[in-house]
């Protein structure tokens, strides 16, 4: 005898489902508990399974489409049995299938007794239609009770709580009162995973956040960060800063590279004795010139001799000027020294051009030059672009030893601390000396660390003896 | 300070009486309120206390004694004029809305019209389609009227008498099944003014916002909720035009949700009014679109179970709330 099965409750809370996917087709065999089809609550996809033996003599309702609890879906009995009597008996009861997308507002002010012809669609959803035709929308009296009482209580309904494409870039999908309450306390909802439906931030996902906040000082009224130490209660307010344009690229450019950039790291501590004694007789013998005008006297420091002696030492070692790019390895024909500046908010990387074949005191004029400019922010763009390694001093910091970050897209950067007065053992005897550590941080995809150690050694043998820097 | 249990039909009375008593210009007029004590007992005995000169019985010509209610209010009386029920005062509207309420602007201020129109509105039990209707939606919506609609007897007495002192045209709209309803009624009716709502129930979850009947049906909902852990807070406006916007809001303020609960349709109206104030003085509030729960946007059938149906009920409202409280959630 064949039976009609109608759309199962699949959870506590379920109205309707959107019969996913069938499983069977008609005329398929179908044990008990065997899989029919797939059906989409309002809390998940559920299998819809068989609770009885037989054949799947008619689908009625076609894939997508979305059907009210206890509203027939298919008809199972024995093979070959005959369920036209059955199915023209659902034909003319209620209506199962609203073929998506069914959802139809009626026109507020066409209602409805005795029942209008204004709003057929909301009142008279098609009926029941087999699997191929349920899909051609069908005009349809109106005669369906349920769907009438839908229309007449839509003041009492909610629209569904679908996913919300981004308007304006507001990303989160939020109430009025979350969104008016982050603005209170700062906190950006993109950064916040909400837990309700579709990802929806919920109050309480507020409260829980330690709110990032974005400071409006200026403003007379309570701000942010105040609502914010209430909000939090015991943690002392922080003091906000605006992200500066430079900051936003510092940030940016230095996440790209710790981020995408396989950094390896080489250390060594050289031998600095030459270098220093180099640089003050340098110094010494430049007091001696006359200065024209009003100019100071020149003068260098050991990082103009260390710019000067890693532009040689890549002229030595080209493997090491270089950079990584999609297409293959390029091989800098130039040799543009990057000098890190630090300047009050932040850092630029004013770029000595040709330092291969620059004096030394070209050299120092030039950095000395360019940082005061960068101070200034009066840089252009290309003075501060397409370097090809750069060189990080914290010497003048009181830094011993750092790893530095590589400035993308270069292949390298070496960090240099600050020539240490200490104990060195020379000839079996310890004496006074003066001591340097380079660390080299490299781009692992184009130099590898013999290359790196053979730059290394290059510089070192430069450092130790300095004459060959100004040689060349 | 004395309380007492009264009906509500009581405590309209005793409003009205004690209003005739203190003001000699104070008169009720209406259809069988006199000889017959009033078609639902509420003028009971004010004929034989105050005589036929001030509990008037009229013609069944509502057009006619709302508007001889209206002269007389020109003229320095203080009328009530019953309608047996606010669907009668449908023949009567031209009075209302054209001379009542504007006599005071057609006059430059020359005329005042403090009168009271009064009686009970909305659906009673199998009245039928043309008897059941919710007329306070068509009067608020007239500048010059103020619309009262008290849900306990304290406020409809208090309402009444606040109604027969003011200087305008007040509208007071009763209910047939609220009339035998008791509640504590204090002599001290300061606390009930125009334009003044209430808390008729604290909570923090969700704002019920009603009056009359439907203040009942909130809070009847509100007990239902309160089992499954949802804490409704029922605003019980009595006062429809002017609208406190202020206790309205404050509460959607604290619930972040709100649902409105009335007799009478959908469309338009009171509901869509307050919908109004909500969406615009609280929306940074709100945590959830406001739902409506009122009569069906039909005519009122005559079969006892479909208008049942088309009223709001109790249920519907349970379902709108958890609607909203759950809005969002997974």
């Amino acid at each position: 005898m064949a039976k009609i099965l109608d759309m199962p409750k699949l959870s506590p809370t379920m109205e309707e489902g959107v019969l996913a996917i069938w499983h069977k087709k008609e005329g398929d065999v179908v044990g008990v508990d065997d899989l029919l089809a797939e059906v989409e609550t309002d809390k998940a996809t559920m299998e819809f399974r068989s609770f009885d033996k037989g054949a799947l003599l008619k689908i009625l309702v076609a894939p997508g489409a979305t059907v009210k609890l206890g509203q027939p879906v298919a008809v199972i009995g024995e093979p070959g049995e005959d369920v036209s009597a059955l199915l023209a008996s659902i034909a003319g009861a209620a209506p199962a299938a609203d073929p998506p997308p069914a959802k139809e507002a009626a026109k507020e002010g066409t209602t409805a007794a005795p029942v209008s012809e204004e709003a057929p669609k909301t009142l008279a959803p098609p009926p029941a239609q087999p699997a191929q035709a349920a899909q051609a929308a069908v005009p349809q009296r109106p005669r369906a009770p349920k769907d009438a009482l839908a229309f007449l209580t839509r003041t009492e309904q909610l629209e569904d709580d679908m996913p919300v494409t981004p308007v304006n870039g507001a990303k989160a999908l939020a109430s009025p009162f979350v969104r008016s309450r982050a603005r209170e306390l700062g906190v950006d909802l993109g950064n916040i995973a909400g837990t309700g439906k579709h990802g929806r931030v919920l109050p309480e996902d507020l409260a829980q956040t330690r709110a990032i906040t974005v400071s409006n000082a200026q403003s007379g009224a309570v701000g942010p960060t105040q609502a914010l130490a209430r909000a939090t209660h015991t943690l002392a307010e922080p003091k906000l800063v605006p992200l500066s344009p430079m900051r936003r690229t510092i940030a940016k450019r230095l996440v790209q590279s710790k981020q995408t950039v396989p950094h390896f790291y080489l250390q060594i501590d050289v031998r600095a004795e030459a270098l220093v004694t180099l640089r003050e007789s340098i110094n010494a013998e430049l007091a001696r010139e006359k200065p024209k005008g009003d100019a100071a006297p020149k003068k260098i420091s050991v990082n103009d001799l260390l710019v000067k002696a890693v532009a040689t030492a890549l002229v030595r070692v080209p493997e090491c000027n270089a950079q990584f790019s999609d297409e293959g390895l390029l091989y800098h024909q130039r040799v543009d020294i990057s000098v890190a500046v630090a300047v009050p908010d932040g850092l630029v990387t004013p770029v000595v051009r040709d330092a291969d074949k620059k004096s030394v005191v070209h050299i120092a004029e030039e950095v000395r030059d360019l940082a005061a400019r960068a101070r200034q922010k009066k840089l252009k763009p290309e003075e501060m672009s397409d370097g090809t390694f750069s060189i990080s001093n914290l010497g003048m910091f009181g830094i011993d030893q750092f790893s530095a970050v590589i400035n993308p897209p270069e292949g390298a950067i070496l960090a240099v601390g600050q020539v240490r007065d200490e104990p060195v053992v020379e000839d079996g005897v310890v004496k006074p000396g003066k001591r340097l550590a380079l660390t080299l941080s490299c781009d692992h995809r184009v130099i590898d660390g013999a290359v790196g150690a053979s730059f290394l050694a290059e510089l070192r043998a430069l450092i130790e003896h300095p004459m060959r820097v100004l040689t060349g | 300070m004395a309380t007492r249990q009264l009906r509500y039909r009581e405590a309209l009375r005793e409003a009205m009486i004690e209003e005739m008593e203190r003001d000699p210009n104070v008169f009720l007029m209406g259809e069988e309120v006199g000889h017959y004590q009033g078609a639902y007992k509420v003028s009971e005995g004010m004929l034989e206390k105050f005589g036929e000169k001030r509990v008037v019985d009229t013609p069944i010509a509502e057009s006619g004694f709302a508007g001889v209610g209206v002269g007389a209010a020109m003229v320095g009386l203080r009328p009530i004029i019953e309608f047996m029920t606010w669907n009668f005062s449908a023949v009567a509207f031209d009075q209302i809305l054209n001379n009542a309420a504007k006599v005071r602007q057609m006059s430059g201020g020359q005329f005042s019209c403090p009168i009271v129109f009064r009686g009970p509105n909305a659906s009673a039990r199998q009245v039928g389609s043309q008897h059941s209707h919710a007329m306070e939606h068509f009067y608020a919506t007239v500048p010059g009227l103020k619309v009262v609609a008290p849900a306990f007897p304290k406020d409809a007495k208090g309402l009444m008498k606040a109604a027969i002192r003011d200087d305008n045209p007040v509208l007071v709209m009763e209910s047939e099944t609220l009339y035998s309803v008791k509640g504590d009624v204090p002599d001290d009716l300061s606390d009930v003014v125009i334009g003044k709502a209430q808390i008729a129930r604290p909570g923090k979850d969700v704002t019920l916002i009603a009056y009359s009947r439907a203040t009942h049906i909130a809070l009847d909902a509100a007990t239902e909720l309160e089992k499954v852990g949802i804490s409704a807070e029922v605003v019980d406006l009595r006062s429809l035009r002017p609208l406190d916007e202020d206790t309205i809001c404050d509460s959607v303020r604290r619930t972040h949700r709100a649902v409105v609960v009335h007799e009478g349709w959908p469309y338009g109206g009171v509901g869509a009014e307050i919908v109004d104030r909500i969406q615009r003085l609280a929306f940074d509030s709100l945590e959830a679109p406001v739902l409506r729960v009122t009569t069906l946007d039909v005519g009122m059938p005559y079969n006892a179970k479909l208008e049942q149906l088309c009223m709001p009920q109790k249920e519907r409202v349970v379902a709108a709330v958890t609607k909203v409280v759950s809005r969002g959630r997974a």
